[in-house]
């Protein structure tokens, strides 16, 4: 009897999920509460909202795009329970960025879920959690980085250094993880490199999205005497970082991977301009019409900067690939995406197959006042300095790529 | 309780137990489910476990999370050992099977609090409380210290499926860990049950109700709670190693004070006096966690309520409510009480539902709409006057069947 009920509530499951199956879903498994909430709500937003521009031109080869939200606390083994809730539900896509350390349990899931259920696989989609291991020695046919990875975005900023005399000495603080002890360690090995005059003058790790107040930090940062500081911070991190700088009148160039981070620029305004540079993909000059006009349109509708670029050229690389294949079945989809091109509104990107990792121009940019698109509903935003080159921002990989039998 | 009861009659709660757990497999079906259940089951465990400390032992510690972590980092230690000696096929852990693992878990955890018990075990009460407070953090944040054993912010990760398999048994699906879980959990319930029946058991419950007189009467009281604390952190560990086999990756949060307020949590909602108790306290606890708060935004504050509305209206918790209804049933004069406490049921379930109206549309005014609001099939609008004096009169009527029922049993007794 109850299995009779049971079974016969299974088949209406069965039948609502194959009457949904002309959607692509795509779960986005990053903080969407707590501290590093700001990080996961914009990123789903902005999914959300290019995955609406995409549907209103057809979709992927006719099918909706479906972005499905799910909180895993930037903690590893939630992660790994959303995971497998998003895999009982019939997701075969999933994407993250929130932290290295949530970006290697997900790697090891995926890899895993996909070896032990052929015909299931799940394609890992990769947003921001780049530590470079994941596209060398741990490279996976499965994963693909579409934000450049921490050694990537040095060599950007190291280059950008190399110009900059005025820097001597300079202070590390990062976080401390995975990611922080790499770009720690990306800088210090590129400096030596680039300009072995620069004298690293101090370096702090701290507890990631536990410090609440950066004063002890700043003041150490001070009284080094250091000309600038290079941060990988992200999150609540960056902002509290930047503020405490800015109240205890810390005026150094603060080098920075997330400056642009929702939050930031509220935070520091007037006291940020000319002092936080970051390198990214994205600057807030917005010189491309198109861009500007997404920029508008989504600061109206969601109340976020259009901040993630790189995930609407995800969203983008993904539609040409399942369009490329004929099929979004993720196995056919990562044979198309490997070695993809795709025009984004700050340059050309690439998908390269070896590693699956995106080579893309980056560029340095400071906090200004009176720009055109101001951020975070300010009139700060960040100038473009310099561009570096998708070649001079490449790096070589070491990775050793297993692809499955391509049927 | 002093009369002897017939073996079948001993033996019956184990059999049903086996029963359901090789019923559940036929009954539900998809990997989610299967997910919770092995949760379940580890959480079992490492509630019962508690018990033995604070149920049974009179010692309340804030940090059992410790064994648990420590036995789930020995056990992933284990597979990933068991995983490298694959290659070579050679040594004791290319022998070793990932389904024995939580044995692994097992003699951690009790090495671990062999090394550190035995200072603790002088005092139980406030003492042994803040003491274990601090080895708690300790070991938290000692942990951040050690990446190669630990595994940093990432934690350890590994791979179940290496080693020898026996019987066919792969753990590749939530589904096929299912039957390592049953296995493990119906073990050691019944090792932890067998364990209160043993003279240690028996003294340790001596020693929680009057350590002064067991002194006198030639048992130390410090021994006696030592042996305890090994017993319940070795079963502690075990449900960490069973919790390392189930998820193939350890952080350092499971040796957190969330984890160990995690295991009082589940023990004081169940019920510290009964032996089943924290089997029912995990199994509610886990429920709300995992599938809460798929509905609400509130889901925490549900746990937090039902935490608090436990401890200060029913402190024998739900297993001392099951435990009440049984021996009235076994007395025979269970229909003479059950029209009062049905009546306080219905009272507590009215309140409940005034209070958890009262939250959802709160949250509607500050968050929007939540999902659980849809799933009961209702659609209130907050800026209704309607909807609120709907909830106004549940909990009128809540309050009004508590008296009713306060009333009759007061006048039946």
């Amino acid at each position: 009897m109850l299995k009779t009920l049971l079974s016969t509530l299974a088949t209406t499951v069965l039948l609502v999920g194959t009457v949904s199956a002309d959607t692509v879903r795509i779960a986005l498994i990053d903080p969407l509460t707590g501290p590093m909430a700001a990080a996961g709500q914009s990123a789903l937003d902005h999914l959300n909202f290019h995955a609406r521009t995409i549907n209103a031109n057809g979709g992927i080869n006719g099918d909706k795009i479906e972005i499905v939200g799910m909180d895993n606390k930037v903690n590893p083994q939630e992660s790994l329970v959303q995971f497998q809730k998003a895999v009982d539900d019939g997701i075969r896509y999933v994407t993250q960025g929130m932290g290295s350390s949530v970006g290697s349990a997900l790697l090891t899931a995926v890899n895993k879920h996909n070896a032990r259920n052929p015909g299931k696989e799940v394609l890992y989609l990769n947003m921001a959690a780049v530590d470079p291991a994941f596209t060398n020695e741990r490279c996976s046919f499965w994963h693909f980085r579409f934000d450049a990875h921490v050694d990537m975005k040095m060599n950007a900023m190291t280059s950008w250094i190399e110009g900059r005399d005025d820097i001597k000495k300079v202070y590390l603080i990062n976080q401390d993880y995975s990611f922080g002890r790499a770009v720690a360690e990306a800088a210090t090995r590129m400096l030596k490199e680039k300009r072995p005059d620069i004298e690293i003058v101090g370096q702090d790790f701290h507890p990631l999205a536990k410090v609440k107040d950066f004063t002890p930090y700043v003041s150490k940062i001070q009284s080094s005497g250091a000309d600038a500081v290079i941060t990988g911070n992200w999150g609540q991190d960056i902002t509290l970082l930047v503020k405490a700088a800015a109240d205890y009148g810390v005026d150094l160039p603060f080098l920075t991977y997330y400056g642009a981070m929702a939050g930031v620029v509220t935070q520091v305004g007037e006291a940020g301009v000319d002092r936080i540079y970051q390198v990214n993909e994205y600057y807030g000059d917005f010189d491309d019409p198109d861009m500007a006009s997404q920029q508008v349109a989504m600061y109206e509708q969601t109340g976020w900067d259009y901040y993630w670029l790189r995930l609407s050229t995800m969203l983008d690389m993904l539609q040409k690939a399942a369009e490329k294949a004929g099929s979004t079945d993720p196995v056919q989809v990562a044979f198309a995406m490997e070695g993809l091109g795709v025009e984004t509104p700050t340059g050309k990107v690439l998908m390269r197959k070896e590693d699956h990792q995106m080579q893309l121009p980056l560029f340095i940019s400071v906090l200004k006042d009176d720009m055109k698109y101001g951020a975070e509903g300010t009139d700060f935003n960040f100038h473009k300095i310099a561009e570096i080159s998708r070649d001079q921002v490449s790096l070589p990989t070491t990775c050793k790529m297993r692809r499955p039998d391509n049927a | 309780m002093s009369l002897r009861v017939s073996p079948w009659r001993a033996l019956a709660p184990w059999l049903i137990s086996l029963l359901v757990l090789l019923v559940i497999p036929m009954l539900v079906s998809g990997n989610g489910t299967f997910s919770i259940i092995n949760l379940i089951a580890i959480n079992i465990v490492f509630a019962l476990s508690y018990n033995m400390l604070l149920g049974q032992g009179g010692m309340l510690s804030f940090g059992h999370a410790v064994f648990f972590g420590l036995g789930a980092y020995g056990a992933i230690h284990g597979m990933n050992l068991i995983g490298d000696a694959g290659y070579d096929g050679q040594g004791f852990w290319a022998h070793f099977p990932v389904y024995l693992l939580p044995l692994v878990g097992f003699a951690t955890g009790a090495l671990a609090a062999l090394l550190v018990g035995w200072p603790f075990c002088r005092r139980a009460g406030t003492a042994f409380a803040m003491i274990t407070l601090g080895l708690g953090e300790l070991v938290a944040a000692g942990s951040q210290m050690f990446p190669t054993v630990f595994g940093g912010e990432a934690g350890v990760f590994s791979n179940r499926m290496v080693g020898p398999v026996w019987f066919g048994l792969e753990l590749a699906q939530p589904a096929d860990v299912y039957w390592f879980s049953a296995f493990w959990v119906l073990l050691a319930v019944f090792a932890m049950w067998a364990f209160t029946r043993t003279p240690l058991g028996r003294l340790s419950n001596a020693v929680r109700d009057n350590a002064e007189r067991l002194q006198f009467i030639g048992y130390p009281p410090r021994n006696l709670r030592f042996l305890v604390f090994i017993a319940a952190g070795g079963f502690a560990g075990l449900g960490g190693g069973m919790a390392a086999v189930n998820y193939e990756i350890v952080t350092p949060e499971s040796l957190g004070l969330l984890t160990s307020g995690l295991a009082l949590l589940m023990a004081a909602v169940g019920g510290l006096g009964v032996f089943y108790g924290p089997i029912v306290g995990a199994i509610l606890v886990t429920v709300m966690n995992s599938l809460l708060s798929d509905y609400t935004d509130a889901s925490i504050l549900y746990v937090g309520l039902v935490f608090l509305a436990v401890v200060m209206f029913a402190p024998s918790g739900l297993g001392g409510g099951i435990e009440q209804v049984r021996q009235a049933w076994r007395r025979g004069d269970l229909a003479a009480h059950l029209p009062g406490w049905l009546g306080g049921a219905l009272a507590v379930v009215l309140i409940a539902l005034g209070l958890v109206g009262t939250i959802e549309l709160v949250y509607q005014l500050s968050h929007g709409r939540d999902k659980l609001a849809q799933v009961l099939g209702l659609q209130p609008d907050p800026s209704s006057p309607l909807v609120w004096l709907g909830v106004v009169a549940l909990f009128a009527a809540g309050f009004g069947v508590a008296r009713a029922s306060k009333n009759y049993r007061e006048a039946r007794s």
